[in-house]
């Protein structure tokens, strides 16, 4: 890890702070702040902003020195104007038809997801008998217009495949799937449904999901994509929250507030990863683009993350035909316009992990102290030099802030500085060293200097020796957002064609005008502008017709492969229309009532008789509804990403099934071409074998398995998992050692479970990959498989290396001919990259 | 997309009407929703050879980055008024208008040490570093008035690859693949080489898909025998073995699959085994050079360690413009600059940082060149000699330059480029374009390259989150007077 050369930036947590009587905190020169010193107000008691009322506050505006004028514009060679969409892009897409009546009633109000949720009454459908949750008769009504009957239901073992893929992102096993099977109690799928969500698993699988939001990643993006090292506590207060059932209300203020909300709950700034987490590039020699960049970023997630609506496309204009204004847009970014990302907060109260870390670390200090010392006496007389080199070399406007007495700082000069601080280090003050060595122009330059950059650079490499014994990752500290313990925000600007360097209105923190009148209504607190509570207030109101709508329609999507709005990240005027905008409603509004209860949601669904469907085929269905939009027929779905690795994991037995931590490094094919740094696959082979989402996210090596299964990319929030089918994932699935290893431990595991008779190992198989037993013409099939394949087999060991495959983990007692158990391993390699494990139907 | 667009795309995919019953529009099957094209994926074979805009020119680009920016006032745009100014501070005229990285005024203008000549009919300007190039003065056209954004490489690079200034975008030739598909089902459309061992610095960010479909990203090819991950057989295993698991693994989907008559989706993973199985075949074949005769190993440099490498490369990338691939992206890789590993980027240490770059890569592309050439390639192929950013013209630590993207040089070869040509100019000391009105941005370049592909930048779109994307983002036009 790199050592901050300004440890004091280390920044004044508000809550330690805030008690200072009055005065703006000094940021830089304060020690760091902890934790759970200090009560905060609740600031969410207050009412919400009164609907068209006239007290917008803008109490900042008169605290706020203004930036210095805008510097003369300078030519934008390099940005052309952008251009007017071309008449392709003004495309609006074509309304379905059914949906044209209702688009017509409602044109001249708001557009329908501006629109307050309405409670929808429960349509009256002629079978009654199969509405089993109110989602069904939402469900039927449609379909019995179009003269449509819903489908059998699955049977158990298919359901229960089905619902634990869903809820955990795994298979069932064979025991879980046989006593569901055979349970004959009338609530057998409640307490499947209890089961299921009451598993930490759950709470995996979900944050998976939201870590795509979420843009997650465990680096930093960007050519030098450095690690960052605790981000994984963002992880796991994901996974809590779902295995809590926090509300999604709340989970979504501490994502957006925590640092405000919950000053004295580390929680709350570590939930603020979600702002944290944007792609980063540390060496940007322009500061100002930068905090435009970072704030651009956050806008634009929450924009499509929590309200379904692509804010950004309202960036560079105004479009003729979206809602959003760039007034909108920019009063929007303006909410986070005094944020600024902090890394090294100490954690609350440590832990084993974190006291491991410390150990380790202070091992790695010891070690090296005395190279460090020499390294900081060569430094030493050119600290100042090296700093003064370091600044000047921003670009013009990012130098104004740098060079501007600290007396004299706005907001906006103390964001810079800090951004300065925090990308600073001791290897700066090195590369002075080495301009002065090598450069004749330098003041310093001299032949003495050279023979001391060399020493220093015997130094450093004599240092990199003993990286083995930092720490192998994890951090004590956490990451998250803060106002730096400063109440006043720089102003924002509304900027010509989307280019900061071009300001034209200022513009205060408001809310998207086409959506809502409501004015937010924004208390300062003493360490930060309050502006983002404000916002999360508003994103959470029971009346906001987006952020219910917007989630239950991910969760639908998630269950039926298809949201009720297909475009489950746009809910503006280009996305599409709901197909089943009662249903929607109903999900939404019933989401609010259960007091934005997630696993309430989920159960819903579970138990709802269209999810209880089967998926077979129907002639009559692929007549009337070829898309299967009514869902008359349930829709069968490619696993994702992790769900095949963690799938394959569990049917070999070797998921190593723990909770949360430092994410790992399993290995990767070795042509891959990452370096070392980059990664360092994880020493302990447990970890190797953890579930998917503890694997490092780093954004320039996805991990290969995961990445050719259309995993999410962590550049921008991913909102849907595409389903690509491609021959190089044919070729991992064949061929990657890992996975023929997970075949040969599930070979080993068949033989355990169900002895020698290859009947019995065929079931056992198909129960453990498919939740069945196999039919005798499968059997015969597979059997005959094995005979013919014996001769092969027996022919690869005429290779002279006598290397086969034979299943592992066996128990000492087997007895096994090995050339059948080369062929059965092949087998059982065979049958889990059939389309029946790779699917769930 | 309105009915009109998707019936252009359904046209376009090779779907047509009558093709859409084959796209999985089941109940219980693929989400085939035609107003997205992303969701055609599902079913039908996304790679599927499409028709482009209108007749292209060309039919594979070969995209030469420099990885780390070189320094083109050194190669091709000579200044004799730099070299006459050596040595004193930039005067303010030339300063206007630019942001740059330095307070108190920038290094001293800085010539470095190379002698100049003319060469071809065209009579253009080289440099004593790339004689060999030199050689092909009149097959290049030269874009002396490019400009980019952003002063970090990080920035620019991505801006280059893929128009975005954050990751996020697809990749150049993510939009190809996408729009054209691939014209050889047994090989990806979209290839990237690199020279040396390790990925380059921040790895897929520049081969991403971006919000396209993962189906279209850039499939590295590695070092060595085995260029595509996982393309072996693991040792356990033997060929025969494979193939009978293989037909086993088609038994076995036949009887699910029969259950869901249509599902294309379903299907299409039946073939893509088979693809699989013959990419274990052509993948290795495509990169293997021994069937090469020595006369055109030598041509790239083979027979030489300095050169070797990049030749070994660029000597695939012919192969891969033989089979079909449409775009290959190429990375130079860093050599030892005074004992510490460099790209172009030469802050110090100009001479020998370039001195060896150019080194590494001035015969093997001489020798793509005129191997091209010789084969009937060249009019078909489109080279696109491509960095980040140029270098400043004032010097650096004494030694080196600064970044410079107010003006520098790239250059094309062959695709119907108008070869022998030069399009714009730098001012005297090849700092700023001279004539701003001639500024060819990135987006430009990959509008004329799409062009050149058959590809209109501004028809080439993406349906993603109801925004219609498209690969210049809301910028670009094609450079009429760069081709013929």
């Amino acid at each position: 890890m790199k050592k901050k050369l300004y440890l004091a930036v280390m920044v004044a947590l508000a809550g330690a702070v805030s008690s200072e009587a009055g005065s703006a905190v000094d940021t830089f020169n304060n020690p760091v702040g902890e934790i759970g010193k200090q009560k905060q107000p609740d600031l969410f008691s207050g009412s919400v902003g009164a609907i068209g009322g006239s007290a917008t506050a803008a109490p900042q505006a008169a605290q706020t020195a203004p930036v210095a004028a805008p510097a003369p514009l300078a030519a934008p060679v390099a940005v052309p104007a952008p251009q007017a969409a071309q008449p392709a892009q003004a495309v609006a897409p074509a309304a379905p038809a059914e949906n044209k009546v209702a688009e017509a009633s409602a044109a001249p109000k708001k557009l329908w997801s501006y629109q307050p949720v309405k409670s929808p009454v429960q349509p009256t459908v002629n079978n009654k008998s199969w509405v089993r949750t109110p989602i069904d008769a939402f469900v039927l009504a449609p379909l019995e217009a179009k003269g449509l009957t819903p489908s059998p239901d699955a049977d158990r073992a298919a359901y229960i495949r089905r619902a634990t893929i869903d809820a955990w992102g795994v298979i069932p096993t064979p025991e879980e799937v046989a006593s569901f099977v055979n349970d004959s109690a009338p609530d057998a799928y409640e307490k499947l449904a209890d089961r299921l969500l009451s598993s930490t698993k759950f709470g995996e699988r979900q944050a998976r999901r939201w870590l795509d939001l979420a843009r997650y990643a465990d680096s930093a993006g960007f050519q030098g994509d450095q690690t960052r090292p605790n981000f994984w506590r963002y992880r796991d207060y994901v996974i809590k929250a779902f295995n809590d059932d926090k509300p999604y209300s709340q989970f979504i203020q501490e994502q957006v507030a925590g640092d405000e909300i919950l000053p004295d709950k580390q929680e709350g700034i570590i939930a603020t990863g979600f702002l944290a987490g944007f792609p980063d590039n540390s060496n940007s020699r322009d500061l100002v683009q930068r905090k435009y960049q970072i704030a651009t970023d956050m806008t634009d997630t929450v924009g499509k993350v929590v309200l379904g609506q692509t804010v950004e496309c309202a960036r560079c204009h105004n479009h003729k035909f979206d809602k959003i204004s760039q007034k909108d847009y920019f009063s929007l970014q303006s909410f986070f316009a005094n944020v600024s990302a902090v890394d090294n907060i100490p954690v609350a109260k440590k832990g084993a992990l974190e006291h491991k870390y410390d150990e380790q670390w202070a091992k790695w200090e010891a070690a090296t102290k005395d190279i460090r010392d020499k390294q900081a006496a060569i430094l030493a007389p050119y600290q100042e030099k090296g700093i003064k080199y370091h600044k000047e070399r921003y670009l013009t406007d990012s130098r104004e802030s740098i060079f501007k007495p600290k007396e004299q700082w706005n907001a906006h000069d103390r964001w810079v500085n800090h951004r300065l601080a925090n990308v600073t280090s001791e290897t700066d003050v090195a590369s002075y060293l080495r301009d002065a060595s090598e450069n004749k122009d330098n003041p310093d330059y001299s032949t003495d200097i050279a023979l001391k950059a060399a020493q220093y650079k015997e130094l450093t490499d004599e240092l990199v020796k003993w990286n083995d014994l930092k720490p192998v990752f994890g951090a004590s500290t956490i990451s998250g957002v803060s106002e730096l313990g400063h109440a006043d925000a720089p102003p924002s600007y509304v900027f010509f064609g989307g280019d900061h360097e071009r300001k034209l209105e200022e513009v205060q923190p408001a809310f998207p005008e086409a959506i809502t009148d409501e004015k937010p209504v924004i208390t300062p607190t003493e360490f930060s502008s309050g502006r983002r509570t404000a916002l999360a207030k508003w994103l959470t109101s029971d009346t906001n017709p987006l952020t219910a709508r917007v989630y239950v329609n991910r969760i639908w999507e998630q269950y039926f492969g298809r949201g009720i709005v297909e475009t489950v990240s746009d809910f503006g005027k280009a996305g599409q229309k709901p197909v089943n905008p009662e249903l929607l409603d109903y999900l939404a509004d019933s989401f609010v009532k259960n007091g934005w209860s997630v696993k309430k949601l989920h159960r819903e669904i579970l138990l709802s008789g269209v999810y209880r469907q089967s998926s077979g085929y129907r002639e009559d269905v692929a007549k009337a509804d070829p898309e299967n939009k009514l869902l008359a027929v349930f829709p069968r779905k490619r696993l994702e990403a992790e769900e095949i690795r963690d799938s394959l994991l569990v049917a070999s037995g070797q998921l190593e099934d723990k909770v949360g931590g430092p994410s790992v490094f399993p290995p990767v094919p070795a042509n891959l071409g990452a370096s070392p740094a980059q990664w360092k696959v994880s020493k302990d082979k447990k970890d190797h074998n953890r579930r998917s989402l503890y694997i490092f996210t780093r954004r320039s090596v996805p991990y290969p398995l995961l990445s050719t299964f259309d995993m999410a990319t962590a550049q921008e929030a991913h909102s849907k998992r595409d389903v690509t089918t491609t021959p190089l994932q044919s070729l991992a699935l064949l061929n990657s050692d890992v996975v023929l290893g997970w075949s040969q431990s599930l070979a080993g595991r068949v033989i355990n479970e169900a002895g020698n008779d290859e009947s019995a190992q065929l079931d056992k198989l198909y129960q453990i990959l498919f939740s069945r037993k196999a039919s005798d013409s499968e059997k015969e099939t597979l059997l005959k498989f094995l005979n013919s394949h014996e001769k092969s087999v027996r022919e690869k060991i005429t290779d002279g290396k006598f290397a086969i495959s034979i299943p592992t983990g066996l128990k000492e007692n087997q007895k096994l001919d090995p050339i059948r158990a080369a062929a059965f391993v092949d087998l059982v390699h065979t049958v889990a990259n059939s389309n029946e494990f790779i699917y769930r139907f | 997309m309105n009915d009109k667009a998707r019936r252009d795309f359904l046209i376009k995919s090779g779907l047509g009407a009558g093709g859409l019953a084959l796209s999985g529009l089941l109940p219980g099957g693929g989400f085939i929703n035609a107003s997205f094209a992303s969701d055609l994926i599902a079913g039908a074979d996304p790679l599927t050879p499409k028709q482009p805009h209108f007749p292209g020119k060309v039919k594979s680009v070969i995209w030469l980055h420099q990885d780390g920016a070189p320094s083109t006032i050194d190669f091709f745009d000579y200044k004799p008024e730099l070299i006459k100014l050596h040595g004193q501070e930039v005067p303010a005229s030339f300063l206007k208008g630019i942001k740059t990285s330095t307070q108190g005024g920038v290094g001293k203008l800085f010539a470095s040490n190379r002698t100049w000549k003319q060469y071809g009919q065209s009579g253009a300007w080289f440099s004593d570093l790339v004689p060999n190039i030199a050689q092909h003065a009149d097959k290049i056209t030269f874009l002396k008035s490019s400009v980019t954004v952003g002063a970090t490489h990080d920035i620019s690079i991505l801006k280059l690859n893929t128009g975005g200034l954050n990751p996020g975008r697809p990749s150049l030739g993510a939009w190809i693949q996408y729009a054209l598909g691939t014209a050889n089902p047994d090989l990806p459309a979209y290839v990237v080489l690199y020279n040396g061992n390790r990925e380059p610095t921040g790895g897929s960010i520049n081969w991403s898909s971006g919000f396209l479909p993962a189906v279209y990203q850039g499939t590295a090819f590695r070092p060595g025998d085995s260029p595509i991950l996982h393309l072996d057989r693991p040792e356990l295993i033997a060929a025969a073995q494979q193939s009978e698991n293989l037909d086993l693994l088609k038994q076995l989907n036949n009887k699910v699959n029969s259950a869901y008559p249509n599902d294309s989706e379903l299907q299409a993973r039946g073939r893509a085994y088979d693809l699989a199985a013959r990419m274990q075949v052509t993948a290795p074949e495509a990169v293997d050079l021994s069937k090469e005769t020595a006369a055109t190993k030598e041509l790239y440099g083979l027979n030489d360690d300095a050169t070797k490498s990049y030749g070994t490369t660029l000597l695939r990338a012919r192969r891969l413009v033989e089979r079909g691939v449409r775009f290959i992206q190429v990375v130079t890789g860093p050599q030892d600059i005074n004992g510490t590993s460099r790209n172009w980027d030469a802050h110090q240490d100009l001479e020998e940082n370039h001195g060896k770059h150019a080194k590494t890569v001035d015969k093997p592309i001489a020798g793509l060149l005129a191997d091209l050439q010789s084969r009937g390639l060249l009019d078909s192929t489109l080279v696109v000699w491509t960095s980040e950013f140029g270098r400043t013209s004032y010097g650096q630590s004494g030694t080196g330059r600064d970044h410079n993207p107010w003006g520098y040089t790239q250059w094309f070869a062959g695709g119907g480029f108008k070869a022998g040509y030069t399009h714009g100019a730098t001012d005297e000391i090849g700092l700023q374009v001279a004539d701003k009105s001639l500024a060819v941005d990135t987006y430009d370049v990959h509008a004329t390259v799409l062009n050149q592909l058959g590809l209109d930048h501004l028809k080439l779109i993406y349906q993603y989150q109801g925004r219609s994307e498209r690969p210049t983002v809301v910028y670009g036009k094609v450079i009429k007077e760069l081709i013929s």
